[in-house]
C-alpha cells in the first residue's frame, strides 16, 4: 500500500512537471527560404484569418524590407525584437505544411499582390493598447486587423 | 509527573513498533497521515530546489541575452563612428576616385548600423528616424558613389548635403554617448526597453526612456532627401498614373466585377471595408464565386477612381494539374482583353502548387513596357482565373511618347560584353529602383547553361541592367 501511494505521488509530481515546461514547438530540420519563413510568419500572426488577411500580413512584412525605417532582409524584418508576437510566442516555429494556405498567401506576397496599398503597420483594435499604434494612420481593416502607415 | 512522562514516551515507542493498523495504537490513520506528511514536505522540498535550478538557468539566458544587445549596439556605434570621419573626409577630397572610394565606405558601413539597429529590444517606434535616416545616408552614398566612378564630381548641392548629413551624424553619436552612459552604469539596462515582447502583465504602455528617445529626436529637424535611390523621400509620395476618370459608387463596382466573373456566378457579394490613405482608394468586397470546382470565398478591390479591378484573389484547392502554360497564357491573354487591358505580352511565369502565375507587360508600338505590369494566376486543373494583380499597371501607365532611340540597334550591341552569345533582341522600357523609367535596348542572349539579359541605353549607350533567367521547377524567373 505504501508502494502504490508513491506510484500515484511520483505520477502527479511528473504531471506537475510537464505542465510548468513551456510548451516546446518542433524545431524542423532543412534550411528556411524566403518563401518558409515567410509563410511560418503569417502562419504565427494570422492563422485563422481570411486568406487576403495572410496575403496582407506576408506584404506587410515585405513593406518593411523596403521602407528605409526597418531591416532589409525579410528575416531581419521579422526577427526585429519585438515586432511580432509570432516569434516571441514560438509560433514561427511551428512548421507547415509545403501545400497549405500560408504558403500559398506567402508566394503571392512575394510575387506582388498587396491587400494593404503600401502599410507597414497591423494591430488587432480588440486588444491592442499602444498609443503608439494607434497613432499610425489607417488604411484598411481586414479580418480581425487594422493595417496602418 | 516524571513517571507519566516516561510511561507515555514508551507506551508510544510500543506502538510504533508494534502492529500498524491503528487497532492497538488507539488512533486509526495516525500513520498513514505521518507518512503523507513527510511525503509533501519531500515534494516542498523538491519544487523549492526545482525552482532554484530555474532560476539560475533564467539568469545565465538573460545574461547570454544581454551580452547579445550590447554586441549590437557597441558594434553600430563603432559603424556610426566611422560614418561620421568617413563624412568629413567625403567633403574634403578633390579626387573622384577617392571619393568613390569613401563613399562606398560609407554605403557599407550604414548596411552594417543597419543590420546591428534592427537588432535592438527596443519598443516599435523607437528608432524608426534613425533608421531611416542611416538608410537614407547609405543609399545616397551609393548612389554618388556610382557617380564619381564614373569620373563626375559633387556638385555643390551634393556636397551641401554631405556636409548637412554629417552634422546629423555627429548629433547622433552624441546621443548615443549618453545612452551609453547609461549603460555602462548600470542605471539602463535592456530589459527596461521592454522590446522582446514578453511583458506579463503590461496593459499599458512601456515608457520610453528619455536617453532613447533622444536618440531618435536627433532627426526631427532632417530635411527630405530627394535623389535617384529607393529611399528617396519622393518614392514614398508616388501618384496612380493609370488611373483617371470619375469616382464610381458601390453598387457601379459590384457590377464591374460582374461584367467580369459573370453576374450569375457571384453569390452573397458584400462589401468589407472602404480603403483610404493608400496609395489608391478602393472598396474592398468578399463574395462567393460558382466555378466549376466548389463555392469558396473569393476577394477583389475595386478602385474608386475609374472602376478598376485592382487585385482579385480565390484560394480554393486544386485538383490534377490537366493545362500547360500555353494554354494557361491564352486564357489569362483572354481575361485580360475582357477586364480592359490591351495590348499585354506575356513576359515571365512561375508554376506553384497546380497554379500558374503569369506576368503581362504593356506593348506600346513594339516596345514592351514592363513597369506596365498586370499578373494573372489560373489553376491549371480546369483553366479558372483565381488570382489577378494590377497595381503595377496602375501605377504607372499612360500612353507614353517613346523617342527615336539615339544609337542603332547594332551600335547598342557593341556594348554588349558577350555579343557572340546574343540570341534575340528589341526594344524595352525598364524600370528602376527609384521611380525613373529607361528607354533600352533588350538583348537576350545564353553562355554556358545561364540565360541572360542585358539591357542597353538606346539614347546614351550605357549598360544599364543585366538580369539572370532562372529556369527552375517553378518556373521562369529573373533575378
Amino acid at each position: 500500500m505504501g508502494f502504490k501511494r508513491f506510484i500515484i505521488i511520483f505520477v502527479l509530481f511528473v504531471v506537475f512537471f510537464a505542465a510548468i515546461y513551456p510548451g516546446q514547438a518542433q524545431n524542423s530540420a532543412g534550411r528556411a527560404s524566403d518563401v518558409q519563413l515567410l509563410a511560418r510568419a503569417i502562419n504565427g500572426e494570422a492563422r485563422g484569418e481570411p486568406y487576403e488577411g495572410q496575403v496582407a500580413v506576408g506584404a506587410v512584412i515585405l513593406n518593411r524590407v523596403k521602407d528605409s525605417r526597418f531591416p532589409n532582409s525579410i528575416a531581419g524584418v521579422i526577427y526585429q525584437p519585438g515586432a511580432f508576437t509570432a516569434v516571441s510566442d514560438g509560433q514561427i516555429n511551428v512548421p507547415i505544411d509545403p501545400n497549405s494556405t500560408v504558403v500559398k498567401a506567402a508566394q503571392d506576397a512575394l510575387n506582388g499582390w498587396d491587400p494593404t496599398y503600401g502599410c507597414l503597420y497591423y494591430w488587432n483594435p480588440a486588444t491592442a493598447t499602444s498609443k503608439w499604434i494607434w497613432s499610425r494612420q489607417v488604411v484598411t481593416k481586414i479580418g480581425k486587423h487594422y493595417f496602418g502607415k | 509527573m516524571e513517571y507519566d512522562e516516561k510511561e507515555y514516551i514508551m507506551e508510544n515507542h510500543a506502538r510504533r513498533r508494534g502492529s500498524v493498523r491503528g487497532t492497538e495504537t488507539g488512533e486509526p490513520g495516525y500513520h498513514a497521515r505521518n507518512k503523507a506528511k513527510n511525503v509533501v514536505i519531500a515534494i516542498l522540498a523538491l519544487t523549492t530546489l526545482f525552482g532554484a535550478w530555474q532560476h539560475h538557468r533564467a539568469v545565465l539566458l538573460r545574461r547570454q541575452l544581454d551580452a547579445q544587445y550590447n554586441r549590437a549596439f557597441y558594434e553600430m556605434t563603432g559603424y556610426i563612428q566611422d560614418m561620421e570621419v568617413l563624412l568629413s573626409k567625403a567633403m574634403l577630397t578633390s579626387s573622384p576616385q577617392k571619393a568613390a572610394d569613401i563613399l562606398k565606405d560609407i554605403w557599407h558601413r550604414a548596411e552594417l548600423v543597419s543590420t546591428n539597429l534592427g537588432q535592438l529590444p527596443v519598443e516599435q517606434g523607437t528608432l524608426v528616424n534613425t533608421q531611416k535616416f542611416i538608410s537614407q545616408v547609405g543609399d545616397y552614398a551609393k548612389t554618388l558613389n556610382g557617380q564619381n566612378v564614373k569620373g563626375q564630381v559633387m556638385s555643390k548641392d551634393q556636397m551641401d548635403t554631405i556636409k548637412n548629413l554629417h552634422q546629423f551624424a555627429v548629433s547622433l553619436n552624441e546621443n548615443l554617448d549618453k545612452f551609453h552612459g547609461e549603460l555602462s552604469a548600470g542605471t539602463m539596462k535592456w530589459e527596461n526597453l521592454a522590446g522582446d515582447g514578453a511583458r506579463l502583465f503590461s496593459k499599458t504602455d512601456v515608457k520610453v526612456p528619455q536617453s532613447i528617445s533622444n536618440i531618435d529626436g536627433t532627426f526631427e529637424e532632417m530635411p527630405t532627401l530627394i535623389y535617384d535611390g529607393p529611399f528617396s523621400e519622393h518614392m514614398t509620395n508616388q501618384k496612380a498614373l493609370g488611373l483617371s476618370g470619375e469616382n464610381i459608387s458601390e453598387d457601379q463596382a459590384i457590377e464591374k466585377l460582374g461584367s467580369l466573373f459573370g453576374k450569375e456566378n457571384i453569390r452573397n457579394i458584400q462589401k468589407v471595408s472602404d480603403n483610404k490613405n493608400g496609395v489608391i482608394d478602393t472598396y474592398n468586397f468578399r463574395f462567393e464565386l460558382e466555378g466549376k470546382k466548389e463555392e469558396s470565398v473569393a476577394e477583389a478591390d475595386v478602385s474608386v477612381v475609374g472602376g478598376k479591378v485592382v487585385w482579385f484573389l480565390y484560394n480554393r484547392d486544386v485538383g490534377d494539374v490537366e493545362l500547360d502554360i500555353d494554354k494557361a497564357k491564352e486564357i489569362g491573354k483572354q481575361f485580360l482583353e475582357k477586364s480592359g487591358f490591351k495590348s499585354m505580352k506575356d513576359t515571365y511565369y512561375t508554376e506553384q502548387q497546380g497554379v500558374a502565375t503569369i506576368n503581362y507587360a504593356y506593348m506600346q508600338d513594339g516596345v514592351i513596357v514592363y513597369p506596365d505590369l498586370v499578373k494573372v494566376k489560373i489553376a491549371l486543373d480546369n483553366g479558372e482565373v483565381v488570382g489577378f494583380e494590377s497595381k503595377g499597371y496602375l501605377m504607372s501607365h499612360q500612353e507614353r511618347s517613346i523617342p527615336e532611340p539615339a544609337i542603332t540597334e547594332a551600335e547598342a550591341l557593341q556594348r554588349v560584353a558577350r555579343k557572340e552569345n546574343i540570341v534575340s533582341s528589341g526594344l524595352a522600357i525598364i524600370p528602376t529602383d527609384y521611380g525613373k523609367e529607361l528607354f533600352c535596348y533588350e538583348f537576350k542572349g545564353k553562355l554556358d547553361d545561364q540565360d541572360f539579359l542585358v539591357y542597353i541605353n538606346a539614347m546614351t549607350g550605357e549598360e544599364e541592367d543585366i538580369l539572370l533567367i532562372i529556369n527552375s521547377e517553378e518556373g521562369i524567373l529573373t533575378m
